[in-house]
């Protein structure tokens, strides 16, 4: 039918002008966004921004100040927790502790009125795609944490929801068992093609498991990007300085000269840029310069490069594939280079005073 | 290591243990002598006139076998167990609202609500109940006065009254028991319930109900083993014509001075109230270990 | 019907059974202060108008003065013995294991769960016994059992909540453990110790059944007393003294939540 055919739009979760208050405090602050139908979605940001608040308002959990939120076309303002048809796995898992793992994930289907030769297959179809099959009748206190959150996956996606979602669902997990999860949710996400929707603090995560990620601060959304594009054009400071590492200069007057570009960052300090694409804007004003360690090499005495600045070695932090150095670099501040491998140890020990060349080629430049 | 030195070691690592052991020793040994008197004159005739007792005997523990003090303690069972049941069914509403609501100040009044009465004493309590069930009493006042009633209904001196009461007097110390186990519950799990579809009502008999089981046992049992003992209720309320074991003792030991058979009363009403926590107990802890959080 | 309404209508339905519920809780208490203005000695309802005389009464009669007073002796002697002994033991069992710890806990506990006219009967009996009969003594002995398990409770709940690290600092700093008790363990202790003084306080204060066995008419508690004026008389002077007694009550567990914090003491935090 024609309606139908325009509920099952290109997006599954619409917010509209979302705001969030909790007494004088505002979660969130205007909110638009549009998850599409099939992808994996973020929010990323640091604690207070808003970003859970924004899941349990799908959800249904808390109720939207003002605004609106669409699932599948159809507002669901008025619509209790249960009937949204949403899958959550939350933080702490939330596994019944009185049911064993067949009861747990067989829930939802009980409550769908499922046939109980239905519900048996359901759930066993579940469990194998998260890997426990055979562990129907453990009880939830027998399984280790990964184990309970596989539990917690299968529960949810057993159900087939509109949308479903994750509360910082590798945070209670040690180092190598979140990689290990990362990877098993990422083929998850391609054998359900469920929209799904992650919130975490954990800017690695969210760079390697999204389609797109949502970059919040003190409930507003900063941007949205794919992660290639986030990492490599921020759009404000806020989500230069929070997404991966990198260095922030200090802020320097933009001198547009032809086709290249002088920084001045101080009577007698400035960069220089040769090939200045874009700038137009910034001739004349004040910017911000980010640069990324992997940017920034140590320079031999003979090399032609643009700007050469010299430095003082403080720290080495070895990380097996590469090293970070950390530099005193005057006026410039402390910098941070990342350099593969760890011979640098030995070219540059602490204390060295040697040159850093800045490539201002692959900065960050904004003006905010 | 001599002994001296052992002994001084010992100290060491335990300092305060003799100061801080010897007088909880002394009241533990006090109370137990207390309870020991109780069993001795139990054990020992009666002599009808005098607070002396005569020889060894156990005719004191075969009169309690006589149909009108069975009669007695059945009765003490049949009100203590509704009274725990009805306890249980109006607590749990109250403890529920008292550890979900969002709001500190209805936490903070129901609490105060809830809690106070504990703290009034029983006399106060059982005289306001007085008040309340007597012919002139409030209740039949506003029965009357709203024309639903011409004649006062008798609720003072019936087992309807006493029960009443006595549920009203063990609201409190159930309220705090579920509130325990419900605060206990993680509130995700209801959550989690909700969102894969469960109404309200059926997470309350999936989820909630089924975690906070262990409480409502122990409550039960709690509140059951406490109304057992309940004197002042049956005393004022009751006026003789509803009789629980502690106005039998009453009656046998400060009427008619027979200590002996006070005595034997006194003990069945401990190995009841004993016996029926002892017996919980094993199933409790089953409860416990099934619902435990992961 | 929408979701919506149905929810609605579900939150409206339990809070009004809440609600009711707490008005069978409360009206005893509101019935007893009402009475308590009554001009008249009858009972009536409403009363026909408001008038002190019963709180003078009250106030002025000879057996409820010399009764608080004894009350005052006994619980204060009581409650403060079973401060002492029971912060002690509660101490005991936080620390130390030792052979019998169980047991000790579970007699020291057990006045909680053995009927207060057996404890009292036993009581009694010891005091005949001893010829202490006409005494205070016997009667502070039997309410420091009964309370005690209430001081243990609440001394204990706020030992397991000390971070050992702060005494283990202060010894490391060079305090004996006689220092370490008095400067960095006992004030941390006083919030618990408050709490269980103060509940011990109030129940011995209020104590009735136990009380009726091992006090003599010298001797006897204002419970006690007020027991022997309503077998006697009808008039609502115990509705004043009641009164009384409920107000202070309902204000000190307004404090007592307010310096306290009633449900952290009772552990039932929620959400």
């Amino acid at each position: 039918m024609a309606t139908e055919h325009q509920a099952r739009g290109a997006n599954a979760v619409e917010l509209v002008r979302v705001s969030k208050s909790f007494g004088p405090v505002l979660a969130v602050h205007e909110l638009e966004l549009a998850i599409r139908r099939g992808e994996v979605l973020t929010l990323l940001g640091p604690s207070g921004c808003g970003k859970t608040t924004v899941l349990n308002m799908i959800a249904g959990f808390e109720t939207p100040s003002s605004g609106e939120i669409r699932i599948d076309g159809k507002p669901v303002t008025a619509v209790p927790p249960h009937l949204r048809d949403t899958g959550m796995v939350f933080q702490s898992y939330a596994l019944f502790p009185h049911m064993n793992v067949f009861e747990n994930v067989a829930f939802g289907l009980e409550m769908r009125r499922l046939a109980k030769g239905e519900i048996a297959a359901e759930v066993g179809r579940a469990l194998e795609m998260v890997k426990l099959a055979g562990l129907e009748g453990r009880r939830v206190r027998q399984l280790s944490g990964g184990q309970q959150q596989r539990v917690a996956l299968a529960r949810a996606i057993v159900i087939r929801p509109k949308v479903l979602l994750l509360d910082e669902p590798l945070s209670a997990l040690d180092k190598n068992l979140r990689a290990e999860m990362q990877i098993e949710l990422k083929e998850l996400h391609g054998k359900t093609g469920l929209t799904t929707v992650f919130v975490t603090h954990d800017q690695g995560e969210a760079l390697s498991l999204s389609d797109r990620i949502v970059v919040m601060d003190r409930g507003q959304i900063q941007q949205v990007s794919a992660p290639i594009e986030l990492y490599r054009h921020p759009a404000n400071s806020f989500v230069a300085s929070f997404i991966g590492e990198i260095n922030r200069l200090p802020p320097a007057r933009c001198v547009l000269e032809g086709s290249s570009a002088r920084f001045e960052l101080g009577p007698s300090l400035r960069l220089e840029m040769h090939k200045a694409r874009g700038l137009a804007a910034y001739h004349g004003r004040m910017v911000n310069l980010f640069v990324r360690p992997e940017h920034l090499t140590i320079a031999d005495a003979h090399d032609p490069v643009q700007n050469r600045i010299k430095v003082r070695v403080l720290t080495h932090v070895y990380q097996g594939t590469h090293t970070l150095v950390r530099v005193d670099a005057g006026a410039l501040g402390t910098l941070q280079l990342r350099v593969p491998g760890g011979e640098v140890i030995e070219q540059a020990p602490l204390g060295a005073e040697i040159e850093v060349a800045l490539n201002l080629d692959s900065a960050i430049i904004l003006a905010d | 290591m001599s002994a001296a030195d052992s002994l001084d070691s010992f100290m060491q690592q335990r300092p305060f243990f003799l100061a801080f052991l010897l007088p909880a020793l002394l009241t533990a040994g006090l109370f137990l002598v207390a309870l020991a008197f109780v069993l001795q004159y139990s054990l020992h005739a009666f002599i009808p006139g005098s607070l002396e007792v005569g020889g060894f005997t156990l005719d004191n523990f075969a009169r309690v076998w006589r149909p009108i003090y069975l009669w007695v303690l059945l009765d003490t069972l049949s009100i203590s167990l509704v009274t725990a049941l009805a306890t249980l069914v109006l607590s749990y509403p109250v403890a529920y609202a008292l550890v979900r609501t969002r709001r500190n100040s209805v936490r903070t009044l129901l609490i105060v609500l809830a809690i106070t009465p504990l703290f009034t004493g029983e006399i106060v309590r059982t005289y306001a109940w007085i008040l309340m069930l007597g012919s002139d009493g409030f209740l039949n006042s506003v029965l009357e006065g709203l024309g639903l009633i011409s004649t006062p209904i008798a609720l003072l001196y019936t087992r309807l009254g006493v029960t009443v009461a006595l549920v009203q007097f063990s609201m409190p110390v159930m309220i705090i028991l579920l509130a325990t186990a419900i605060a206990h519950v993680d509130a995700d799990c209801e959550r989690a319930a909700a969102n894969l579809g469960a109404r309200p009502t059926t997470v309350f008999w999936r989820v909630t109900l089924p975690l906070t089981m262990p409480g409502i046992v122990s409550g039960t049992v709690v509140i059951f083993a406490w109304t057992m003992s309940a004197f002042s209720t049956p005393q004022l309320i009751g006026g003789g014509k509803v009789l629980m074991i502690s106005n039998l003792v009453y009656l046998q030991g400060l009427s008619s001075f027979n200590f002996p058979f006070a005595a034997v009363l006194s003990l069945v009403a401990l190995v009841l109230a004993l016996g029926a926590l002892a017996l919980i107990r094993p199933a409790t802890r089953r409860l416990e270990a099934e619902v435990a959080p992961a | 019907m929408s979701p919506a309404l149905a929810a609605k209508l579900r939150a409206g339905l339990f809070w009004s059974a809440v609600a009711a519920i707490l008005v069978y809780m409360t009206i005893p208490a509101l019935v007893v202060l009402m009475t308590s203005f009554s001009p008249s000695e009858l009972l009536e309802f409403p009363p026909a108008g408001l008038s002190l005389r019963w709180y003078a009464r009250a106030l002025t009669y000879p057996d409820f003065r010399d009764a608080f007073a004894n009350g005052l002796i006994v619980t204060g002697f009581a409650s403060g013995v079973a401060l002492a002994v029971g912060a002690a033991f509660a101490y005991l069992v936080d620390r130390y294991s030792f052979a019998g710890r169980g047991v000790l806990e579970a007699i020291l506990s057990s006045p909680l769960i053995v009927p207060h006219f057996t404890t009292g009967f036993g009581f009694l009996l010891l005091g005949a016994r001893l010829g202490l009969s006409r005494s205070y003594g016997i009667v502070i002995a039997a309410h420091v059992v009964l309370v005690l398990p209430f001081v243990v409770r609440s001394v204990y709940v706020s030992l397991r909540n000390i971070d050992p690290r702060l005494e283990r600092a202060a010894a490391n700093l060079g305090a004996s453990p006689a220092r370490v008790l008095a400067r960095v363990t006992l004030p941390l202790l006083v919030p618990g110790m408050a709490a269980g003084w103060l509940v011990a306080a109030v129940l011995s204060l209020t104590e009735f059944t136990a009380s009726l066995y091992v006090t003599a008419e010298r001797t006897q508690t204002l419970p006690v007393a007020m027991y022997g004026y309503i077998r006697e008389y009808s008039d609502p002077t115990i509705a004043a003294i009641s009164a009384l007694l409920i107000i202070a009550t309902t204000l000190l567990m307004f404090a007592a939540n307010q310096y306290l914090g009633l449900s952290r003491v009772l552990s039932i935090d929620g959400h």
